[in-house]
């Protein structure tokens, strides 16, 4: 499984030269501080949770900023050899909800764990340490 | 507002006794987005009752709250614990929708708090047999027993309405998600029949719908999702969720023991595990809460709710992904 992203100008991971500083994971990064350690304490208890959620959600898309465009790469590479064409997720959600081919489930099935496993690395790191029951 | 319907109910209290009822000490404890919660002190006369009222503003009820106070006396009946009903009031006149007052029964509620609790005072085994006695319970009662306003169909297959349910919902709002199609492919081939003892499922019976307390489970809340003729091993497979769990992942049920502890608890109580209709129930309730957490995410992106709460869920989905993608794991087959 290729790890280095694609030559694809949309999707190049690793663009640092023409940002501006802060980049973006830094100023999403610097966003979460804001709300988790400056304005959280300051809020009265019925607004913390929400202010709480904000920081995840800036610490989410930071992790986005920095994984997002490798974890898109291997996401198509992975769809593409099973599916063949060069479509995306849900062309493979059609063939998997016509169903009828549990050989094919089977493929899928370690295409979409790969998968998640990335996904999962973005929306909340630690989550795949559970593999069931 | 918690001061209106503070004087609401105890005009209410006092027109009920015919004698001046007052109330001290009012609190409200939770507002979840369809029902509040207040605890408070009654005083009548020299006696003090400690209560706690469930307000559900009329238009949101699921069940009509008349209906749920008497699933909870039937329960009662058969040895489930669930906190007294006190009193019961469907006329908006008093705190603008219908409310319920029960006895309040101390104890942790809030699952984080549970699970400290139950790890300080080693008594997860004894929570996770309790909480599957109280089900064997529930679900020995006659459905015929139960309020007939409940939902659920006699002769129907519960697990057939479940998975049309959740396949319309991923249909609206997950249909591009591969996990999704894959895990529902999974339930349909392996469709239970219907339950050989179709049950009283409350359907919501997890951590977080507890109390508990240093002696161990003392009550079962919030029965407004109550059915009639479910399947038993629905209640059974909800509390062993992941995300009910609150992190203890490696205790199955609840975060409080492993399997066997519940399902002794549960079969010496008189009820049967089925362990295949158990795991059908629980990639039905992981796939279902995916399904409500797109839900969420579509409320406020199309405006109904805005909220950075439910915008959050939508992120939420790539977890219930992994959640079904280790439970719908195609087995190596031995025969």
């Amino acid at each position: 499984m290729p790890t280095a992203p694609s030559g694809s100008a949309k999707r190049r991971s690793n663009v640092t030269t023409m940002q501006y500083r802060p980049t973006s994971a830094e100023l999403l990064t610097a966003l979460a501080e804001l709300l988790d350690d400056v304005l959280l304490p300051a809020l009265p208890p019925g607004l913390q949770h929400q202010a709480r959620v904000g920081a995840n959600i800036a610490r989410i898309l930071e992790r986005e900023v920095r994984l997002g465009p490798a974890a898109l790469d291997r996401e198509s590479e992975l769809v593409r050899a099973l599916v063949g064409t060069d479509d995306d997720a849900a062309s493979l959600a059609q063939r998997l909800h016509a169903g009828g081919d549990e050989e094919f489930e089977r493929g899928a099935w370690e295409a979409l764990v790969a998968i998640a496993h990335d996904d999962v690395a973005i929306a909340k790191p630690g989550h795949d340490s559970w593999e069931g029951t | 507002m918690s001061l209106d319907v503070a004087d609401g109910i105890a005009r209410f209290l006092t027109e009920s006794a015919g004698r001046p009822i007052t109330l001290t000490n009012v609190a409200p404890v939770s507002a979840g987005a369809r029902r509040q919660n207040i605890v408070l002190d009654a005083h009548d006369g020299d006696s003090v009752l400690p209560l706690v009222a469930t307000i559900v503003p009329g238009a949101i009820e699921l069940a009509p709250i008349t209906a749920e106070a008497g699933v909870r006396q039937v329960a009662a009946d058969h040895g489930v614990p669930v906190p007294r009903v006190h009193a019961v009031c469907t006329d908006p006149a008093y705190v603008g929708g219908s409310f319920l007052l029960s006895e309040r029964v101390d104890g942790e509620t809030v699952p984080r708090r549970v699970l400290r609790l139950v790890e300080s005072a080693g008594i997860g085994d004894r929570v996770a047999e309790q909480l599957g006695a109280a089900m064997a319970r529930l679900h020995a009662i006659d459905p015929v027993s139960a309020p007939h306003e409940l939902p659920g169909i006699e002769g129907a297959n519960p697990a057939e309405a479940a998975l049309r349910d959740v396949d319309a919902g991923v249909a609206q709002l997950l249909s591009t998600r591969p996990v999704f199609a894959l895990a529902l492919r999974w339930l349909e081939r392996r469709l239970p029949e219907p339950p050989l003892r179709p049950a009283i499922v409350h359907t919501d019976m997890r951590n977080g719908n507890l109390i508990v307390g240093s002696d161990g489970l003392r009550a079962v809340l919030d029965w407004e999702g109550a059915v009639r003729w479910g399947d038993p091993m629905r209640d059974a497979a909800w509390p062993a969720l992941r995300m009910w769990r609150f992190r203890a992942d490696e205790r199955e049920i609840g975060g409080f023991a492993s399997r066997d502890r519940f399902i002794a608890g549960y079969e010496g109580a008189g009820g049967t595990f089925d362990a295949d209709r158990f795991e059908w129930w629980k990639v039905l309730g992981t796939l279902w809460w995916g399904v409500g957490l797109a839900m969420q995410t579509a409320a406020h992106l199309d405006g109904s709710v805005p909220s950075i709460v439910m915008a959050a869920s939508g992120r939420r989905v790539p977890e219930i992904e992994w959640d079904l993608l280790m439970l719908v794991r195609p087995r190596i087959r031995s025969a």
